[in-house]
């Protein structure tokens, strides 16, 4: 599948969208805000990779607490914003400004600086020495020619903000990782057509985040109202449905093409190697926010979204996977069709049913077409420096669907762990799409 | 066919191997050099142990990190409680690590510095004494974070190809991912180098060594890197053809296998007895022992067996941590002497990350004869808990049993001496050549084991920034004599020759062995 880019195109329909918000703050400092906004990100996508307990569900987890931060944070100051409490299971109001004068960015980075230090407490020292600088680099930035007792007044502020936020978030179920994820005791299925260990690897022996199914959804009602349906009826017969839909991910895997092999790398993402799936898709966001020169609150708005429709994804995504416990494409073509054969990528170590990056890329297809637009077209360019090429996409909804397929051409999931992955996503993205974030 | 050679081995090995016993000597021995510093050593600390001032006994030198660098003159008696002398001779600051080497082939060996700043080769003048050599020598120390170090006598040369490894660019604070700095090959012209060549892309590289993975007599240089700050990384392995150009293995050409580790440490050693080097990578977590898939197909395929043969070391296997490790020095040797490689592995948190283990113990597994692997660490008595870095097992009192020195980060470094009971054979050898490369880095010694050879690179590279040169250890179980050949550099084959048990001989190309005694 080969993409033409339509930047021209994207500019074109963003426009309208991004004039609607209309800051309520003078240009220089919402250019202060907007520069804070993205700076810290650019970090926390580096973050991302290099916390070792930032697993894709862990972090979507991330991106959510903090897209609600920054927009909190802006909210509280900005009548034309919608607070998000009172939307999302169990937030409660924000603390509210004071007497006084308040700057913007002050309160902007000092939410985002109290978040994201609790967040990535665990990060190596590197990460942690990272942080300080940020810190350093975007206070000043933040604070230049601001009266000192302003300054004070909006720090204290954005902390208070990002402390209720973290406190919200310290009960979810998925506050502590332990052992990157993997549990120590494990107990297998019995059944044949249940998760086995596919790696190498000592630590993943016993699956990823069994229990991450259970944490507390951002716009979920629960888990359960959104589950995909049951998989195919496991068979191993050569002329049962599930045997076809291996042997399709079987001969995908011997006829790839350099596209479609490019397709499949493009959209791994994987854990500690990149900022996740989830991650990519905020580096899409982050991407046309500098191409298209969105406000603030239309980039911390569409964070916020994003972030709660991705965490959510992963927990019904999750739920769905330890219900089914479905084993890997690897597992069964090995045992039943070549025993010589090897995917693309690397199996990741958790049931298969459904597709994690295909759940999550539904949702944030449906809360990015709905907050910019069908046939909203972007180039992506967040593997650039990993030496991928940059990809051009018509929509979001064909960037979600070429993620999901890059799974089959991977060799990780089965075309129906895919599509129904998609299609648990989108739903749960369109309960994110429906969060006010204006007043 | 390895299999088959497993079960020839399996009869008299297979049991529970003997636990040797080490003693920790640390506080008696006189070694109290700290690796210290903050971010920028957060890794480094390498040991390099060598034989300075003539007597067979091997000195120890230690880096510092922040702190100054000693080196220490070995004052053990032979067989008895270790002791070392501290002195001034090498007292350098930004030290990181440390590989002996006879560059000049005076027969008096050099040590080269691996260094935050400029990198130095200090030239040997004998009695321990060293003088500063990059100026005479044409080498450019650079001004890097210097992190890894591999030598290798190319075809031609008398002196060295010397590869060194660089990690991040220490200037970057706030976004330093992807940062990684050139690694340098530097090539000799004559009895010079020149200008360093660039290894470019380089990916952070924390470990390096020459080795012939493909029994073609012209090594190529592997290159272990850390994950955590290379972007489009992977780990690496270069072609170097004399007098060409360095060419990097790749998936399209060579049918290398991209695989991206934390790689900290390379340890090879011929583990499966199959003929060709085995390479351990240390990481986080899980680590890897490769074995070459199919040696017939030419390429550098490997299979990892970590897994299969027991030494993932992924997590402490004793003082109740239950998070990840952190591995960092690897080293095979025989450390009981049962004619099976052990491998001891150094363990250290980076510095205080939570979900890593803090209490993470250093590794002893001894080989058990049939692939596997048993941890004995604990039971053997070096299982600091120290955060530990560089490291070396190497017999610092000539008696046969190999000792241990490990450097460790913000505490002193570790010495222990093996002080049980020996339950098997040994013997140590020497390499010495005429003429240039005196000390024949690149040979290769075979051993017979059994019915199987086992073959032994002697490398000048490798490890977490540590090294050694002096005498090769082998243990040999209830042998009474080893049948042992070396294929020295260039190609030439020694005859094989048997060797008496528990002894120390010199060999040199064409010539009987020379016995040798310490004392």
């Amino acid at each position: 599948m080969q993409f033409r880019r339509r930047q021209v195109l994207g500019f074109t329909l963003a426009a309208p969208v991004a004039l609607a918000f209309r800051p309520g703050f003078a240009a220089p400092r919402a250019d202060v805000s907007r520069e804070v906004l993205l700076t810290w990100h650019k970090l926390i996508l580096e973050l991302v990779r290099h916390t070792a307990t930032y697993m894709p569900p862990v972090a979507a987890r991330g991106f959510g607490y903090i897209g609600v931060t920054a927009h909190e944070a802006l909210a509280t100051g900005k009548p034309a914003l919608r607070s998000l409490a009172g939307q999302l299971t169990d937030l409660t109001p924000l603390p509210a400004r004071g007497e006084g004068e308040f700057d913007e960015p002050c309160v902007l980075h000092a939410a985002l600086e109290t978040a994201v230090k609790e967040l990535f407490a665990n990060t190596g020292p590197t990460g942690q020495r990272a942080m300080q600088k940020m810190s350093e680099m975007m206070g000043k930035t933040a604070s230049k020619d601001i009266a000192s007792d302003v300054v004070e007044r909006s720090v204290a502020h954005g902390r208070a903000v990002a402390e209720h936020i973290l406190a919200w978030a310290r009960v979810d179920g998925g506050a502590v990782v332990e052992n990157m994820g993997f549990p120590r005791d494990y107990t297998p299925g019995t059944r044949p057509q249940d998760w086995v260990p596919t790696s190498l690897v000592r630590m993943q022996q016993a699956p990823l985040l069994p229990d991450w199914g259970k944490n507390r959804p951002f716009v979920m009602p629960d888990t359960a109202s959104l589950d995909a349906p049951p998989p195919p009826d496991y068979d191993e017969a050569l002329d049962s449905a599930f045997y076809g839909f291996a042997k399709e991910v079987y001969d995908t895997g011997k006829s790839l093409t350099d596209e479609q092999k490019l397709i499949a790398r493009f959209w791994s993402d994987d854990a500690m190697l990149t900022p996740t799936p989830a991650g990519h898709w905020i580096s899409i966001v982050m991407q046309i926010a500098d191409r298209d020169a969105l406000p603030v609150e239309m980039i911390s708005s569409t964070l916020a979204k994003l972030g709660c429709a991705q965490s959510d994804a992963f927990v019904s995504c999750w739920s769905t996977k330890f219900k089914y416990n479905l084993l890997r494409p690897v597992t069964y073509i090995k045992k039943h069709i070549d025993k010589a054969w090897e995917p693309l990528l690397i199996t990741p170590p958790f049931p298969e049913y459904t597709s994690g990056h295909s759940c999550q890329s539904g949702a944030a297809s449906t809360v990015l077409t709905s907050m910019f637009g069908e046939d909203f077209a972007f180039d992506d360019a967040t593997h650039e420096d990993e030496g991928l090429p940059v990809r051009s996409f018509p929509s979001f909804t064909a960037a979600a669907e070429e993620a999901a397929m890059s799974r089959l051409y991977g060799g990780i999931h089965y075309r129906f762990g895919n599509e129904q992955g998609l299609t648990q996503g989108r739903a749960i993205g369109a309960l994110a799409a429906q969060l006010r974030t204006e007043a | 066919m390895r299999a088959l050679v497993f079960l020839a081995l399996a009869a008299p090995a297979c049991a529970e191997p003997t636990i040797p016993t080490f003693t920790d000597e640390t506080a008696s021995a006189g070694l109290s050099t700290v690796y210290e510093g903050e971010w920028e050593y957060m890794v480094g600390g390498g040991v390099a142990t060598f034989d300075c001032s003539g007597d067979g006994l091997p000195e120890v030198f230690l880096s510092g990190g922040a702190a100054p660098s000693a080196l220490y003159l070995n004052r053990s008696p032979v067989g008895g409680a270790l002791a070392f002398e501290k002195t001034d001779a090498v007292t350098l600051d930004a030290v990181l690590g440390a590989y002996p080497l006879d560059i000049d082939s005076d027969g008096i060996l050099d040590l080269v510095v691996l260094r935050l700043g400029e990198n130095k080769l200090l030239r040997g003048l004998g009695q321990c004494r060293f003088e500063e050599a990059n100026e005479a020598w044409g080498f450019d120390g650079g001004d890097a974070w210097s992190s890894a170090f591999a030598a290798i006598w190319e075809k031609g040369q008398t002196w060295p190809t010397l590869a060194i490894g660089n990690y991040i660019d220490r200037k970057e604070e706030a976004f330093p991912w992807g940062s990684c700095t050139d690694n340098w090959l530097h090539r000799p012209e004559g009895n010079k180098f020149g200008a360093p060549i660039p290894l470019t892309p380089s990916f952070c590289a924390l470990s390096m060594l020459f080795t012939d993975w493909n029994r073609s007599g012209n090594p190529s240089l592997r290159v272990s890197n850390d994950r955590e700050y290379y972007k489009a990384g992977q780990e690496q392995m270069w072609h170097l053809d004399p007098g060409a150009a360095p060419r990097l293995y790749t998936e399209k050409e060579d049918g290398w296998k991209r695989l991206r580790i934390w790689g900290m440490g390379i340890a090879a050693a011929d583990v499966n007895l199959d003929g060709y080097p085995d390479y351990y990578l240390t990481s986080m977590a899980d680590n890897k022992l490769q074995v070459l898939k199919d040696a017939a197909s030419g390429k550098p395929d490997y299979a990892d067996i970590a897994f299969k043969s027991g030494i993932t070391a992924h997590k402490p296997y004793t003082g109740g941590d239950i998070n990840p490790s952190t591995a960092w020095h690897p080293q095979f040797a025989d450390v009981n002497n049962d004619g099976v490689l052990d491998l001891f592995v150094a363990k250290g948190n980076v510095a205080k990350m939570p979900d890593f283990a803090a209490q993470d113990p250093n590794n002893l597994m001894l080989g058990v004869g049939d692939g596997t692997f048993v941890e004995a660490g604990d039971r053997a008595g070096v299982a600091s808990m120290r955060i530990a870095r560089g490291a070396q097992v190497v017999d610092l009192n000539l008696d046969g049993l190999l000792d241990l020195v490990v450097v460790n980060r913000w505490t002193s470094a570790e010495v222990w001496r093996q002080t049980g009971e020996a339950t098997g054979g040994w013997l140590q050898v020497r390499l010495a050549q005429p003429e240039a490369n005196r000390d024949a880095i690149g040979a290769v010694i075979e051993i017979k084991r059994g019915v199987v050879v086992e073959r032994h690179e002697i490398a000048s590279g490798g490890g977490h920034v540590s090294g050694s040169v002096g005498w090769l250890h082998f243990g040999l179980g209830a042998a009474t004599a080893a049948e042992m050949r070396v294929i020295w550099p260039g190609g030439a084959e020694g005859s094989w020759m048997t060797l008496p048990a528990g002894g120390f001989y010199i060999l040199r190309p064409g010539q009987d062995a020379e016995a040798w005694t310490p004392g």
